[in-house]
């Protein structure tokens, strides 16, 4: 009888630890996807600068200087192959697109321009997707290192040779909101 | 600066009430009580359907029993596979196209990404009245509707926050619920109307007809079940409208989360706070679904309220 109750007990243990394990995977899965989302609008960001470009050198070929800034960045971003690298080129793409755009504004034809619109529209979508993206992949990063340095998954993560992730820093004025606490913890230091 | 952030989206702490809100304990319990909402719903239906036989036809209570076991799963079917069709087609829905509405389809693929929920599909309604609903059985089966008023009245980070509410309400599973609650108040209607509708011809004319001995039990039973078909409506309704109130709550909150910007629905709040255009024409039924009462009557107190009061919201909102 004794012996009986024993082996329940393993069971049950070894079941609760497989459920460990596959939430373990699961959240490491899901802060992985959280990175691929990023390159993903990222790429649909580069895909659109073509367009853009063309359509600006329309009302002002002579800016030759943003026009190539941009096209560097975008070279950049194709040549990048370390994180570090892609990051460096996201943000060269994201100063050379700020810049064209505030040409843009000294051109009012240009401004009126439906395409023009259109790709501004797309592009503004974009940028937010980006944000979002960054923003969510550092939640899943989080939820992730919190669950492989709490108990019990823990006891699990060593043995799986599971370590932390690292966390996304957002370059500046990405995303102009204040950032809010949400009980106890006071706000974070505003960046 | 980014490891600084406050907590899991999954636990926090509602700055009013002090209250620890355990979210993915939230979205169980959901789920959990719409499946007790239908087994409660189909026992009452056979219930009362029980008590109609013993009334009229003792012999056919089977047969009762068993209409009012269909029409219950039906209902409850109805509820949870087809509701959203039936609510985007009550409100003159139409799928939102890149083309038309480039800028909406944007913002719900941001905070979709943000929210970490597979993009629903996306409608608008023709409107100037400006709202927004959501509906779905699970998020990957959900949509989401917003009037063109609404488009027009707010800025970006105003529309990502309603935008952001109703995915929350998707993420939760409140729609799900909601949707089976209301199914259910759907079923007890019918079956009283049926019985009002019936027991002034057929029950009456079995009565007249004899069997003494049982007049009194009949008479009880009548009035049992009289009570039951007028109470229970009533007890749906208001348990509809209170829990639709904490649902809404919740919802902000996770809006507020999910764009870390509470101050975009707070506007947003405001906005349609001062509106004061035409308003949007709903049945009942489905006017709890919206984000603001379709009614415009935002700031109703009380137990009756489909939605919190509007100040209480921003006011909320404003403190986190």
């Amino acid at each position: 009888m004794g012996s009986l109750i024993v082996l329940i007990i393993l069971v049950v243990l070894a079941l609760y630890a497989v459920s460990v394990y596959n939430r373990i995977v699961a959240y490491e899965k899901r802060y992985q996807n959280a990175w691929s989302q990023i390159d993903v609008q990222l790429k649909r960001r580069a895909d659109l600068v073509p367009n853009l470009v063309e359509t600006v050198k329309g009302y002002a070929a002579h800016e030759q200087q943003v026009f190539e800034e941009v096209a560097r960045s975008r070279q950049a971003m194709m040549n990048a192959h370390s994180v570090n690298e892609s990051a460096e080129a996201a943000n060269m793409m994201s100063a050379a697109l700020g810049r064209l755009f505030a040409i843009a504004e000294n051109y009012p034809q240009l401004r009126a321009n439906e395409n023009f619109m259109m790709l501004q529209e797309e592009l503004s979508g974009v940028e937010n997707k980006i944000a979002y993206a960054r923003q969510f992949y550092n939640d899943a990063v989080m939820q992730y290192n919190t669950l492989i340095e709490t108990v019990p998954a823990v006891f699990l993560a060593g043995p799986m040779g599971k370590q932390p992730a690292v966390f996304l820093q957002i370059p500046e004025g990405d995303r102009n909101v204040p950032q809010v606490s949400f009980g106890d913890t006071p706000p974070p230091p505003q960046a | 600066m980014s490891d600084a952030a406050p907590r899991l989206p999954d636990r926090f702490t509602e700055p009013t009430t002090g209250r620890r809100i355990d979210l993915l304990g939230y979205q169980a319990a959901n789920r959990r009580n719409s499946w007790l909402l239908a087994l409660v719903t189909m026992a009452l239906l056979v219930a009362i359907a029980y008590l109609l036989a013993q009334v009229t036809d003792p012999g056919a209570t089977l047969f009762f029993v068993g209409v009012a076991l269909l029409i219950g799963a039906g209902q409850a079917v109805a509820g949870f596979w087809f509701s959203d069709r039936i609510a985007l087609a009550a409100a003159g829905a139409r799928p939102a196209t890149v083309e038309e509405h480039r800028y909406l389809v944007n913002v719900s693929e941001a905070v979709a990404i943000g929210a970490g929920v597979p993009m629903p599909k996306v409608y608008v309604i023709d409107s100037p009245a400006p709202n927004a609903f959501a509906t779905g059985r699970d998020p990957e089966h959900a949509a989401i509707a917003v009037t063109t008023g609404l488009i027009e009245l707010l800025d970006r980070q105003e529309l990502e926050g309603v935008v952001a509410h109703e995915m929350a309400h998707i993420r939760n599973y409140d729609v799900r619920f909601m949707s089976m609650l209301v199914a259910t108040l759907g079923a007890l209607l019918v079956l009283r109307d049926l019985f009002l509708r019936w027991g002034y011809f057929g029950g009456g004319g079995r009565r007249r007809g004899g069997r003494d001995s049982n007049g009194k039990g009949q008479g009880i039973a009548l009035v049992v079940l009289l009570v039951l078909l007028v109470v229970s409506p009533i007890v749906a309704a208001l348990v509809r409208f209170a829990v639709s109130r904490q649902r809404e709550y919740l919802a902000d909150a996770a809006a507020a989360w999910i764009t870390r910007n509470p101050e975009g629905l707070a506007r947003a709040l405001e906005k349609l706070r001062a509106y004061s255009g035409p308003r949007l024409e709903v049945s009942e039924a489905v006017r709890s679904m919206f984000f603001v009462n379709p009614e415009l009557n935002l700031n109703a107190t009380g137990m009756l309220a489909t939605h919190p009061p509007i100040e209480e919201r921003i006011r909320r909102l404003r403190r986190m």
